[in-house]
């Protein structure tokens, strides 16, 4: 059906991109048949559709009710492709961020956002929910090697835990060990610099370059 | 209390029919912060009909503001058509539970009884007795959290967006359903003497677009905005975060005021809708009021009424959205204090000192 590797891949994007969730789990089924390598098919369908999305995000043509589809999408296809990665592939040890909403707050549309472009740029993301505690972030990132705490808030009340689970760290000498980066409606680059967080930013998608500045990536 | 010449309900009237003023009209929008002004916690509100009339009452004396609101969280409705709502000791609620989780459930839920269901029957009486208290002084208004945001509250913001896209006829049914029961609190509210003041949070472009606010949010608000008109009442619209790009249609409601964000420009507003509504906002409740010294404030005050006291329809000193309970009250203060001495009529080249951005 498809003439080449190419096509195929343009297709699982367009997918991706179109908010078909159906058609992109039926390409990527395709392209375990056809022995297309997975990760390929996913770096250059999925991926390449979500950036795309993500890009339409930024310039307002696509809203959070678009973006959440598109990842439906990504993450049907995914499921697909995953278990057929190389073992190289798949052990590859990648960056790996701690996000979540923290305790006092259940808002957490953001903080999913940041998740799925987090994913979808190839870092490991272990997202622990909403209402969490300062502790478990940290104890979370130590047992999970993590590099990045991200935690997230659209309250001005919960806005001082984030500062807790930053003096958590220095007071149990983790701090150099981990980056910790804020984000959400009340918070301000003053407010990151105020607790000594190492980053702020104020959209999912700029999140992600921020995690690729920490990461040492090219953006 | 302060040295204003006028009362809110005079200086309103006045400034209304463009007469003289002592000052521009200024909100502070203060929610659960009046809890401390009268050393209460944030969870004595819970079905305390009596307490949140004192605070309030109280607040409104103590820095000497234009408006009344009668608000603890944006959940009241919904939480009254089933949703769970958490109540911290002292601090405000949140969402912990939607009432419920996919489309095929809407048929279970049924529009509130404001005089029944929930906490609206507590709001409605912290309502009835802040009138009789101040009425005849300060406008008092009842919060009213517009139709789309309840739905979101009813069966999640993820599960509404995405059935936006995938089954509007939902969507439609929910935000209908939200509307009856809104409607029928809109009248409870004005029942007791006061104005509903609508908050539509989930409306806000940084959630959904100009098109689906056309489509889920903005033909429920004009009804509602229709009803209060009906009864003789103005109203102010309230919509969070980024709204810029749907300012005309948020107009086109009807309403009399549009409340402006901090994350939206008042000289924008005011260049695309100011022959049309009368302005609110935007000091910032979280980076100025709650975080900020007084002199940040003033400046902060300063930059909004550059921006927009000159608007055609008129502008309001305000808070972009309701203040952080903690607060400071001398940042609040300081709000007041800033606007008695800009003072009336309103002199730009004595602003401009402080206009450097």
């Amino acid at each position: 059906m498809w003439e080449n590797e190419n096509e195929l891949f343009k297709a699982l994007s367009d997918a991706v991109v179109g908010m078909e969730e159906d058609l992109a789990r039926q390409l990527a089924i395709e392209a375990v048949e056809r022995k297309i390598d997975a990760y390929t098919a996913i770096e250059r369908g999925l991926v390449d559709g979500m950036g795309r999305a993500g890009e339409l995000f930024e310039s307002e043509e696509y809203f959070i009710p678009e973006l959440l589809l598109c990842s439906d999408a990504m993450y049907a296809g995914l499921d697909i492709l995953r278990p057929h990665l190389k073992i190289e592939d798949a052990n590859q040890r990648r960056f790996k961020v701690v996000i979540g909403v923290v305790e006092g707050d259940t808002h957490d549309i953001g903080k999913n956002l940041v998740k799925i472009m987090l994913e979808a740029s190839g870092f490991d993301v272990i997202d622990l929910g909403r209402d969490i505690p300062p502790q478990q972030f940290v104890e979370t990132a130590v047992s999970e090697n993590a590099d990045v705490i991200a935690l997230s808030t659209l309250m001005t009340t919960t806005m001082d835990a984030m500062a807790e689970v930053v003096e958590r760290l220095q007071k149990t000498n983790l701090r150099e060990r981990f980056k910790v980066i804020v984000g959400g409606g009340p918070i301000s680059p003053a407010f990151a610099d105020r607790i000594h967080a190492d980053g702020y930013a104020n959209s999912a998608p700029n999140a992600v370059k921020l995690v690729k500045q920490l990461a040492g990536v090219p953006a | 209390m302060s040295c204003d010449l006028m009362t809110p309900v005079e200086r309103f009237a006045a400034y209304g029919r463009g007469e003289g003023v002592d000052r521009l009209p200024c909100v502070p929008i203060v929610g659960n912060t009046a809890a401390r002004v009268v050393g209460a916690k944030v969870s004595g509100f819970r079905g305390n009909g009596k307490l949140i009339a004192d605070a309030q009452v109280a607040a409104y004396r103590r820095f000497g503001y234009d408006v009344i609101r009668i608000f603890t969280d944006l959940y009241t409705q919904a939480e009254a058509m089933g949703a769970r709502v958490h109540y911290p000791d002292d601090e405000t609620a949140y969402l912990a539970e939607p009432a419920i989780n996919s489309a095929d459930q809407i048929v279970s839920l049924e529009p509130a009884n404001p005089y029944k269901d929930g906490n609206l029957p507590h709001h409605l009486e912290a309502m009835s007795r802040a009138v009789e208290a101040v009425g005849k002084e300060v406008a008092v208004t009842g919060a009213l959290t517009g139709p789309f945001t309840t739905a979101s509250f009813l069966i999640g913001t993820e599960t509404l967006v995405r059935l936006m896209l995938k089954n509007p006829g939902a969507v439609h049914q929910l935000c209908e359903l939200a509307l009856q029961g809104a409607l029928a609190y809109a009248k409870a509210i004005l029942d007791t003497g006061c104005t509903p003041s609508l908050t539509d949070a989930m409306c806000s472009t940084t959630v959904i677009s100009p098109k689906q606010f056309k489509e889920f949010g903005q033909p429920y608000l004009k009804r509602l905005v229709d009803f209060i008109h009906g009864r003789g009442r103005g109203v102010t619209l309230h919509i969070c975060g980024k709204t810029r790009a749907i300012w005309e249609q948020m107009a086109d409601t009807g309403a009399d005021c549009l409340s402006i964000d901090n994350a939206a420009d008042l000289l924008e507003a005011k260049l695309n809708v100011g022959t049309r509504v009368r302005l609110m906002g935007n000091v910032s409740p979280s980076e100025i009021m709650l975080q900020g010294t007084p002199s940040q404030v003033r400046d902060a005050v300063r930059q909004c009424v550059w921006k927009a006291h000159d608007n055609p329809k008129g502008y309001i000193v305000a808070s972009g959205c309701s203040l952080p309970v903690e607060t400071p009250f001398q940042n609040i203060d300081a709000m007041l204090e800033a606007v008695r001495e800009i003072g009336w009529p309103v002199q730009t080249e004595k602003l401009e000192a402080v206009w450097t951005v």
